[in-house]
């Protein structure tokens, strides 16, 4: 049943795209076909389809709490900066077709900040597989960024070696200036997305380790909760449903 | 001088891009005479973030203080990222 065979029509209509459209994914690797003979007639197995339709965030959280490491697929995975600033170009371009660019700006760069955050402070520390998950879905208003990095309180602990558990640095990384990489300077990137998430109708679930927050617009204070599963790197999710 | 920021790009978001930038437009700062203003122009500009800002901003500050202007500052991404690096 799961490898069950279906038409190109059919795969159209339950994506609610066109099918010039997937033949244009099909060319680009984003959703491959089946095809009897190299002309022949496309086909799409149902399990991609379902994959296909199942929440982006589903699929990147699967990826990131497994304990086998796997390469995600390569339309999602961002091995290196220069490939997750080419997708983060290509996401700002079609958000600019649904939303003004005053949004359009705060969203892209809430999402540049998280992204390159990982490369930051995994950059040669990478304990499997380097670089990051990156993907969006227009259509729900929903993007998602995750590593298998080394987490937040084991990057803060370098320089607060008495944080004890993940809900604590997580809370210091969205509240104090406070660097991974001491002696450089910095460590304003996740205050900065937190400012705009507050300031605009947009949401944000960000989990390290198993501690999460959850921020939408209006929230005065970062409150940190318990997760029931755990990840080791970080996992995000930002929501602009409110631009719906 | 006026530093048109867009020649770096219009999605200024990564760090290792930010200091590429501070560090490839060192010949340039280098020839600014001793008074000179430096206006550093936002307009084009589509996101900025801290981490970017961070490499070329900061170091721009530190090196010519209260000769650096900023102009067209307008876009949210560039008025939220100078906002977080004024609380530095």
């Amino acid at each position: 049943m799961q490898n069950k065979l279906i038409s190109i029509g059919r795969a159209a209509q339950l994506l609610g795209v066109s099918i010039d459209t997937l033949r244009r994914w099909d060319l680009a690797g984003r959703l491959q076909s089946t095809r009897s003979t190299p002309r022949g007639h496309r086909y799409y197995l149902q399990s991609d389809i379902e994959q296909y339709l199942q929440d982006v965030d589903t699929i990147a959280r699967r990826w990131a709490e497994a304990s086998q490491a796997i390469e995600p697929k390569p339309d999602v995975y961002c091995q290196t900066r220069d490939v997750f600033q080419g997708r983060l170009e290509q996401f700002q371009s079609r958000l600019s077709r649904i939303t003004p660019l005053t949004t359009v700006s705060l969203v892209t760069a809430v999402a540049g900040e998280i992204g390159n955050n990982s490369y930051d402070h995994n950059l040669g520390n990478w304990p499997d597989i380097p670089g990051i998950f990156f993907s969006y879905n227009i259509r729900t208003r929903k993007a998602v960024l995750a590593d298998r990095g080394i987490g937040i309180l084991t990057t803060l602990k370098r320089v607060r070696p008495e944080l004890a558990s993940a809900q604590e640095a997580l809370k210091v990384a969205f509240t104090e200036t406070i660097s991974g990489r001491f002696p450089e300077a910095r460590g304003n990137g996740l205050k900065f997305v937190k400012s705009i998430i507050i300031d605009n109708p947009f949401t944000l679930y960000f989990q390290t380790g198993n501690a999460y927050l959850y921020l939408k617009q209006y929230d005065r204070d970062v409150i940190v909760q318990r997760a029931k599963t755990s990840i080791r790197g970080c996992f995000a999710t930002i929501g602009f449903e409110g631009l719906l | 001088m006026i530093i048109q920021m867009k020649k770096f790009g219009i999605i200024l978001v990564s760090r290792p891009s930010g200091k590429e930038a501070w560090l490839a437009f060192q010949p340039v700062l280098n020839e600014i005479s001793q008074d000179e203003e430096i206006i550093v122009d936002f307009d084009d500009v589509v996101v900025l973030t801290p981490s970017w800002a961070d490499e070329f901003l900061t170091p721009l500050y530190k090196r010519f203080k209260d000769r650096v202007k900023l102009q067209n500052t307008n876009n949210p991404s560039v008025s939220a990222t100078l906002a977080i690096l004024a609380k530095q």
